[in-house]
């Protein structure tokens, strides 16, 4: 791969609105804007976007909350976000995209998951738990105690049940709703 | 000129909205500061349950009776298993819910919940399906798996779900992909006493993640059952590290009873077994490995 020119994107400075209701709420969202290297709009200036710490009404632009989890907002960010994420939220959300926390996603009260095909053999089990920690096959099969030939022969059987085309994919399928606390 | 007013449709639409005039009596509106409205359904005398998922982590709250009242309330308990809050109020008249029937797929029902101002918002939709006791991710054992068709805000989640004769089928839940559940009410009566004395329904636990697996063909008849649990995760200090359980133990039995899916394991993790001495039964290395544990106590969330 050649090195990327500079994309412009990624060093474009936002105009951000801050609207809250106490000022030293506006000093901290402002300094936020600041830190994460964009423009505090000022007052009645057109902005790209908005950081509110959830009370904004229609502004035009759209707008990121903070420590709001509800709302008619393009972004949601928790109170404790830094710069980088507020960064990211800007842009994400000046570039007509919607932003939140993974943790939103979980929403919904779920049964737990059963046994349902297609059931892994403990070997792969085992398998699957050394690609999640991201080791090689070669490094997998000396914590295994097994040839590299063998985990190459289980990452396939792996990649096969789970319907996944690389190890990330068959980490995430085979994780994502098979473990269980007790 | 057939009589408009009087035909079948004018009349079922008269009788909707009859039910849910006779029915806003459980219907609780939930304010808490800082946070959106939420629905709830005045159960008892002084107590109205709500969606726990839904419900912000707050102490106190106000409680907005459809049918009149405002009443200062304290979040008593919640149990994440069932999807259940309880919160305490002081005042309030008695409800007097009629028991629902046994629900069946396509039949009406009418969901409920607070509309933010103090109203009454309706939802009319069917049974989608109904199935069998079902145990959630969080353990907690539901009696029925009832489903509607019908969608639901999020601020409308935990009121009353009525059936066709006014019974109370349960309470609201938004499910996997905002599919619309029903806690049935014999679950929320099991869980809501012990949510009102010690604020939790405590659930057995052991200490352990487990993942389904096949067990190795070679020990079938030895483990007595082709599925069981992979252990690969140990809570430090826990009840199945205190009894010996490794990383990497397939747990086929507890106390005899096989455990091939998550859900066979809770159902012998209920709150009845906090405290119970149990037998383990595990494939360890080849070989079947029996091994004592003291069934803990869910650490709360």
């Amino acid at each position: 791969m050649s090195a990327a020119p500079q994309s412009s994107a990624a060093s474009l400075r936002l105009r951000v609105a801050v609207v809250a209701i106490e000022s030293a709420r506006i000093k901290r969202l402002a300094m936020l804007v600041a830190a994460a290297g964009h423009e505090v709009a000022a007052f009645g200036q057109a902005a790209d976007a908005v950081l509110t710490d959830g009370r904004a009404e229609a502004l035009g632009a759209p707008v990121v909350a903070m420590g709001a989890v509800e709302g008619e907002f393009a972004g949601f960010l928790p109170e404790e976000a830094g710069p980088a994420q507020v960064d990211a939220a800007l842009r994400a959300v000046a570039a007509g995209l919607t932003v939140g926390p993974l943790e939103r996603r979980k929403d919904g009260f779920w049964a737990l998951p059963e046994a349902s095909a297609p059931l892994l053999t403990p070997r792969e089990v085992e398998v699957l738990a050394a690609l999640a920690d991201g080791l090689s096959n070669k490094a997998a099969a000396r914590r295994l105690g097994i040839s590299p030939h063998t985990v190459k022969f289980h990452t396939e059987q792996l990649f096969r049940k789970l319907g996944a085309n690389c190890r990330t994919e068959a980490v995430a399928k085979g994780f994502r709703k098979q473990i269980v606390e007790f | 000129m057939p009589d408009i007013a009087q035909d079948a449709f004018n009349q079922f639409s008269a009788a909707l909205a009859e039910r849910v005039a006779a029915a806003r009596g459980l219907v609780a509106g939930i304010r808490m500061r800082g946070h959106s409205p939420r629905s709830g359904t005045l159960w008892r005398k002084d107590v109205v349950v709500a969606s726990e998922q839904a419900l912000p982590d707050v102490v106190e709250a106000e409680v907005t009776l459809a049918d009149g009242g405002v009443f200062p309330a304290r979040v008593a308990g919640r149990d994440p298993g069932t999807n259940v809050a309880a919160l305490r109020l002081d005042g309030t008249p008695e409800p007097a819910p009629q028991p629902a029937a046994e629900p069946l797929p396509g039949a009406l029902v009418l969901a409920l919940a607070a509309n933010g101002s103090d109203g009454v918002a309706a939802r009319l939709g069917a049974v989608h399906s109904v199935g069998p006791v079902w145990h959630s991710r969080a353990g907690g054992r539901i009696d029925r798996r009832i489903a509607l068709d019908i969608r639901l805000d999020r601020y409308e989640e935990g009121g009353p779900v009525i059936d066709p004769a006014g019974g109370l089928l349960g309470i609201s839940t938004l499910g996997p992909r905002r599919r619309v559940l029903v806690i049935p009410a014999a679950t929320v009566e099991r869980v809501l006493n012990p949510l009102l004395t010690t604020g939790r329904v405590a659930r057995g636990w052991l200490g352990a993640a487990v993942q389904p697996v096949l067990v190795p063909d070679a020990l079938h008849s030895a483990a007595g059952q082709p599925l069981g649990l992979m252990v690969i995760g140990i809570t430090k200090d826990g009840p199945a590290a205190q009894a010996g359980v490794l990383m990497g133990d397939i747990l086929v039995a507890v106390d005899g009873a096989g455990v091939g899916s998550p859900s066979q394991l809770a159902e012998l993790l209920g709150p009845e077994a906090v405290s119970r001495q149990v037998q383990l039964r595990l494939v360890r290395a080849g070989n079947i490995l029996v091994l004592a544990a003291t069934v803990g106590a869910r650490p709360a969330r």
